[in-house]
């Protein structure tokens, strides 16, 4: 995207504003538009005077979950996102390209094949405690081996995804009886996850951004050199630290709830930055909003590219995210 | 301002290696408060070491540094930022952030989570970037800038931080002439105007000469010579500091002494007498 060259005409407030409502429309069309279609009346009928009725127990079970759980894991990889990419001073770092869906997938995988765990709690658990595995062994191998330089950290975490991924693979060619359900996990959706997946994931998001939000002054100040943020008195080892425990917890829930959901983390920040300028206590309210915009639409989407087949909404956020990885890699933005 | 609203910087017996290199070796320097001093010497000598360790960048592993006799090692790291401030050598940023987003990160140190952002550090971003001409730039991203412009805009941002010490490490690498001059002689205005100490490592020893009150010779980890331009620039001294050969005159215009060193290959000798006798 273009560097902004003059500052917005427009208060941040409104842009909150505008993204609000189109997160407010976007999650109505989530709610109404799919294999079959649904008026508003009806979606306020099922949610609220809930009857009994087919239609009814279809929006609440069925679209509901997904009109919720979208925006929040939207939201959290916009945030990771974010912090992602300024803790390694690289804008085409996400949380997919340090490797924490890869140690999501493969804690996944091994949770299924070794320890026998079947539920898709016990499956969530697992996702989230590879994230958090895979962000401590990035972060542990970059900073023993020379200090956390930014292309450091993306090599090591693009060699530990590649690793991971095809571990996942072997495991699952050994494996065949659980592919069909762990595949469909692997893909990355918002379809058929319980209500209550969003419950126990909420909390750690809420943590995850709020931790993001208490470092956005020094994370500022770490878009510059170390010798500078230092200088200015950031406290670099805590910062990272913290910012990586919250990238940890906004990536662990999201993978909880929804699977590995690629390129969300990836593009999101910069439109988020496009809007509202560097400063991180605008970039991350926005990004937030704007992943959980980005999220919903892709599912919706997601119902239509091959309709009547759903696409996996991994796929949607894939094919827009690699996309837009090439013009950035072609501009040199990174 | 007078003295004793300035910061006292002293080193003591500071010795810090890397891994088994020593770098500075038990050195010991006394900065002058409200001066400029100028840190020079030959390339590794442990000149930017130096002024890294008295931003407490880098620990040391014997001796100290002292600020108004108190061990920087034992202050907090805002409390550090709020009087000592550093512009590092080639500092860097996201080409896309602003002028004014820049600048603004030199008041971290003053912020608190209670109030984020004041009056008082929106005056001093203000301050900060007229003061250095740069206010008109404020919503340019920085990779827009020529590299006059962006030092100006880096200085702005320690000057934003406003602290009393200032510490510059190589300011005027990669600039051309022109813009040497301006970096330099808005540093000098800094004190002139302000009384801050100033602190900067330079290559050029004739620059080094003409803006510094206080020039420091540093050789292998300790201090080879400190004094005024005119005492420290000799023949002698700087033959043996940076081993080369070298003609001192006064420059005509300025009054500060100049160094010619003599080339290696070209017959020095009659040149340099016959430029002598020329000044």
């Amino acid at each position: 995207m273009k560097p902004r060259t003059a500052a917005l005409a427009w208060p941040v407030s409104a842009t909150y504003a505008g993204l609000a409502v189109v997160l407010v429309v976007v999650m109505a069309m989530s709610l109404t538009l799919g294999y079959r279609i649904y008026s508003l009346d009806q979606v306020y009928r099922a949610l609220f005077a809930f009857d009994g009725t087919d239609t009814s127990v279809i929006i609440a079970n069925l679209r509901l979950p997904r009109a919720v759980v979208a925006p929040m894991v939207g939201a959290a990889l916009g945030i990771a996102g974010v912090l992602v990419q300024t803790l390694s001073r690289n804008r085409i770092a996400s949380p997919d390209t340090l490797g924490l869906n890869a140690g999501a997938s493969l804690f996944v995988v091994m949770a299924s094949s070794v320890l026998g765990v079947s539920s898709l709690m016990g499956l969530s658990f697992a996702a989230a405690l590879g994230a958090l595995g895979a962000a401590l062994l990035v972060f542990g191998i970059a900073a023993t081996a020379g200090g956390l330089s930014p292309l450091r950290i993306v090599l090591i975490g693009v060699t530990f995804a590649g690793l991971g991924h095809s571990v996942v693979e072997v495991v699952l060619t050994t494996n065949e009886a659980q592919m069909q359900q762990l595949l469909f996990w692997l893909s990355g959706a918002f379809v058929d996850r319980p209500l209550a997946l969003a419950a126990n994931g909420a909390p750690f998001m809420i943590v995850g951004g709020l931790v993001a939000l208490v470092l956005s002054r020094a994370l500022d100040a770490l878009q510059a050199d170390d010798s500078t943020a230092a200088s200015l008195g950031v406290p670099l080892f805590i910062v990272r630290g913290a910012a990586f425990l919250s990238v940890s917890l906004l990536t662990g829930a999201s993978v909880a709830m929804a699977g590995p959901v690629g390129f969300v983390g990836l593009v999101v920040p910069h439109a988020a930055r496009w809007l509202v300028g560097l400063r991180h206590s605008r970039q991350i309210v926005a990004a937030a909003l704007i992943g959980a915009i980005y999220a919903t639409a892709a599912d919706v989407a997601a119902r239509f590219v091959i309709y009547p087949i759903e696409a996996p909404v991994g796929a949607v956020t894939a094919v827009v995210g690699g996309a837009m990885l090439l013009i950035l890699l072609k501009r040199r933005a990174a | 301002m007078t003295d004793d609203r300035t910061h006292r910087i002293a080193v003591r017996d500071l010795t810090l290696a890397y891994g088994q290199t020593r770098v500075l070796d038990a050195l010991t320097l006394p900065i002058a408060p409200g001066k400029i001093t100028v840190l020079a010497g030959p390339n590794g000598c442990g000149k930017s070491t130096l002024l890294r360790a008295i931003r407490r960048l880098l620990k040391g592993t014997a001796g100290q540094v002292l600020l108004d006799d108190v061990d920087i090692a034992k202050m907090s790291g805002k409390d550090l930022a709020l009087k000592i401030g550093l512009l590092a050598q080639n500092p860097s940023a996201p080409g896309d952030m602003s002028v004014e987003e820049l600048v603004r990160l030199g008041r971290y140190p003053h912020q608190t989570m209670m109030q984020p952002w004041s009056p008082r550090d929106a005056e001093a971003v203000e301050r900060a970037m007229a003061g250095t001409g740069v206010a008109e730039l404020r919503t340019r991203p920085i990779s827009s800038l020529s590299g006059g412009q962006l030092q100006r805009v880096w200085i702005a941002l320690v000057l934003a931080q406003e602290t009393d010490v200032i510490c510059l490490d190589e300011p005027v690498n990669h600039l051309d002439i022109a813009h040497q001059l301006e970096c330099l002689d808005l540093v000098a205005r800094l004190n002139r105007e302000h009384g801050r100490t100033i602190v900067l490592v330079l290559h050029d020893l004739n620059l080094a000469a003409r803006y510094a009150d206080e020039l420091v010779f540093v050789r292998e980890g300790r201090i080879a010579a400190r004094g005024t331009p005119t005492e420290l620039m000799s023949a002698s001294l700087i033959g043996e500091v940076f081993g080369v050969h070298a003609t001192i005159i006064t420059d005509p215009v300025h009054g500060s002494p100049v160094c010619i060193p003599a080339s290696r290959s070209s017959a020095p000798k009659a040149a340099a007498e016959k430029v002598a006798e020329a000044v």
